[in-house]
């Protein structure tokens, strides 16, 4: 319990978010949706981490999100500067036409 | 019920419903700001579970600087809607149909201990930023450090991927 909010609301709603965006990643065919449905996958990590460090009573969840917040803006950056290039390269960011490394 | 559960659990189907906006949106740009009004529920559902400064780093860095890099990206590419495939794509249509499955079955567990577990009497946090510096300044210094090394190479890394090859 946090405060009032039972620990199961929580999770339930992280367990959601996060096959939403699992759902997402495998049916979205534009790279960017699904680097974005992989985005809605690490909130649900954060909401789980959040809380869990609350219902324990410390403040170790807040800070594991706080570092996680920060990879994912240098996560965000590189990525999708590589969309870019790759879009350069074959004009298209569909990711069933970049099939080079398909056997 | 509570006030407090009412508005966590208000925030909570606000984002998972426009989460899944998201995923059946054809078009990009609108699924980009369909995640965005997903986040600030997020954040609300931070700010109910005493954590505001996170809510305050939700809104700002993901809504207001991800999601718009998103945005950016999104419309210099110009990238059109997805166009429905003629044949559906049966491994992944497979794997999400297990991962709703296994969602399910996590969610009438929990359902069913619902009740069992007794809720036990912690400390309740307080939402204060002070402790929570104070613990990123002392004890966690060392990777907040290497984090700025992190973006720093992510910054270098990104102008160097994006950059237009010299024609030699």
């Amino acid at each position: 319990m946090i405060g009032s909010i039972p620990l199961g609301d929580v999770l339930l709603a992280s367990g959601a978010l996060f096959t939403i965006g699992l759902a997402g990643a495998l049916l979205r065919r534009s790279a960017i949706s699904i680097f974005l449905s992989i985005e809605v996958m690490m909130n649900a990590a954060n909401l789980a981490l959040i809380g869990y460090g609350s219902a324990m009573g410390t403040r170790e969840g807040q800070i594991i999100v706080f570092f996680i917040i920060a990879i994912a803006a240098a996560e965000a950056s590189v990525g999708l500067a590589i969309f870019v290039a790759l879009f350069r390269h074959k004009e298209t960011i569909d990711v069933n036409k970049i099939n080079l490394l398909k056997w | 019920m509570t006030m407090e559960r009412l508005v966590f659990d208000g925030a909570a189907a606000l984002t998972i419903l426009f989460a899944g906006l998201m995923v059946v949106h054809p078009h990009p740009v609108k699924s980009v700001l369909a995640v965005v009004v997903s986040f600030f529920g997020l954040a609300v559902c931070y700010v109910m579970l005493s954590a505001p400064f996170i809510a305050a780093i939700q809104v700002i860095v993901y809504a207001g600087a991800i999601l718009v890099l998103f945005l950016f990206v999104l419309m210099l590419l110009n990238v059109g809607e997805e166009t429905r495939e003629r044949e559906p794509r049966p491994i992944q249509r497979w794997l999400s149909a297990v991962a709703l499955l296994v969602f399910s079955g996590m969610l009438l567990g929990l359902l069913r201990a619902y009740g069992a577990s007794a809720p036990r009497s912690l400390p309740a946090v307080s939402g204060d930023i002070a402790p929570l510096a104070r613990l990123l300044f002392s004890r966690y210094l060392l990777p907040f450090e290497a984090l700025s090394i992190l973006l720093l190479a992510a910054l270098v890394g990104a102008f160097v991927l994006a950059q237009r090859e010299k024609s030699s």
